[in-house]
């Protein structure tokens, strides 16, 4: 009797253990979103005063790079334009020796992932002596995408033998599952601005 | 008249039997007092978290606790000892805030969550008799605990797992639906205690919950 309720209680563990919660399944795409941004510390933004910005959005898949301009680049383009000038700077063309440099790039990246199939292991334990199964695995991939918005310096370009290098200002990622929604885009380029009142030099 | 007086006492010999169930033909204790025997408790528990846990992490009560526990319940002694184990949740969502840390300025929609599945060894004494309908104890439980720390920004999720040794100290009682009856109900006020350190959570995981049960025992 008591191993038969042992065994239940075995079961149950096993019950409650493999219950799965997923407490995020009711976020709004908008609350999905999550915005990160760096910048140089030591840099002293109020030097900058003009900025020009790509004309498309750069796309990045694994070590593989294009350009695009949908409807969803062009809204971020214009959106970042109309944050840069409500902070003071004013737009001038690339040509015109921008003091700063907007990057606009879509990142995906893929991710291989392998797990082993516990079957060899498991029926080699059961037995005591095991059947000389291989390793059986698996493979799934995930994959994510962000954007990634980047302040270049042009107004001090390093000089290094390869040629010029620039260095990065300031960047913003945008992760989540919500950043290919275009009702949202004015919202993250606002929100990425927003929480970086350091760039303001009005 | 013979005859009337032996069938008299024939029915005074049997009636007894069909008033109550058994016939009583000795004066026996019942079995749960002669033996030692098991007791299952299944539990639903409402929990509040306390001190720094509270104040760090997540501050609102969960009702997402469940345990099921076992026990031996000893001949002759006011002591019980057995296992359980269980499951406890704790969950809290925090609007869009700016976290600023190393890495950057960090906006996003928090979701903090904290399971366990906690596996005690506990000890109950108990302050009555067992042939008492109304059975209070105290506890005292000690284990381990199996954590999941899932902190979500948005849809990012940044996990920890880990095993960390926990334990509890209760007060509760059972309540025998029927003298010498198999089932019961069980309440109980616990405090559980688990060592654990990381990010928001710097001095463990504590809590209070309160528990109603349904027994069931056998020998």
């Amino acid at each position: 009797m008591f191993q038969k309720a042992s065994l239940l209680l075995l079961v149950a563990t096993l019950g409650l253990l493999s219950c799965s919660k997923d407490p995020i399944s009711d976020l709004s795409n908008e609350e999905s979103l999550v915005y990160i941004t760096n910048h140089d510390k030591s840099a002293n933004f109020s030097q900058y005063k003009t900025f020009s910005i790509v004309d498309s959005v750069l796309i990045v898949e694994n070590n593989r790079t294009g350009t695009s301009l949908d409807d969803i680049d062009k809204a971020i383009i214009e959106r970042i334009t109309t944050n840069m000038e409500s902070l003071g700077y004013t737009y001038v063309r690339p040509d015109k020796k921008p003091d700063v440099g907007i990057n606009v790039t879509w990142v995906t990246n893929t991710y291989l992932n392998v797990y082993s199939q516990p079957i060899s292991s498991y029926y080699g334990g059961y037995w005591g002596g095991g059947f000389g199964y291989p390793s059986y695995y698996s493979y799934y991939e995930t994959s994510e995408s962000s954007w990634l918005i980047s302040m270049l310096d042009f107004k001090n370009p390093k000089t290094s033998p390869t040629g010029k290098t620039f260095d990065v200002l300031w960047d913003a990622q945008i992760r989540g599952s919500g950043i290919g929604d275009l009702n949202l885009i004015d919202k993250m380029a606002d929100s990425i601005f927003g929480q970086s009142g350091y760039l303001k030099i009005k | 008249m013979k005859k009337i007086i032996i069938v008299a006492l024939f029915l005074a010999g049997i009636a007894p039997a069909f008033a109550q169930d058994k016939p009583k033909l000795y004066t026996l204790a019942s079995p749960f007092e002669r033996y030692t025997h098991y007791l299952a408790t299944a539990r639903f528990m409402g929990a509040v978290p306390l001190g720094s846990f509270k104040d760090n992490y997540i501050d609102k009560s969960s009702f997402q606790n469940f345990s099921l526990s076992i026990e031996w319940v000893l001949r002759n002694s006011p002591l019980s000892i057995g296992g359980e184990i269980g499951s406890t949740y704790f969950e809290k969502r925090i609007p869009r805030a700016v976290y600023e840390g190393e890495e950057g300025a960090i906006s996003a929609v928090q979701t903090r969550t904290l399971s366990q599945y906690p596996v005690e060894l506990f000890g109950n004494y108990h302050f009555l008799p067992r042939t008492s309908t109304v059975q209070p104890y105290v506890q005292l439980s000690g284990g381990v605990s199996i954590l999941d720390y899932t902190l979500y920004y948005g849809s990012l999720a940044s996990q920890e797992q880990k095993v960390r040794p926990k334990y509890g100290i209760g007060l509760g009682s059972k309540f025998l639906f029927k003298k010498d009856g198999k089932f019961g109900a069980d309440v109980r006020v616990k405090y559980d205690g688990t060592s654990f350190k990381h990010e928001y959570i710097e001095k463990g995981v504590s809590s209070v919950n309160g528990s109603i049960g349904l027994f069931y025992r056998w020998w």
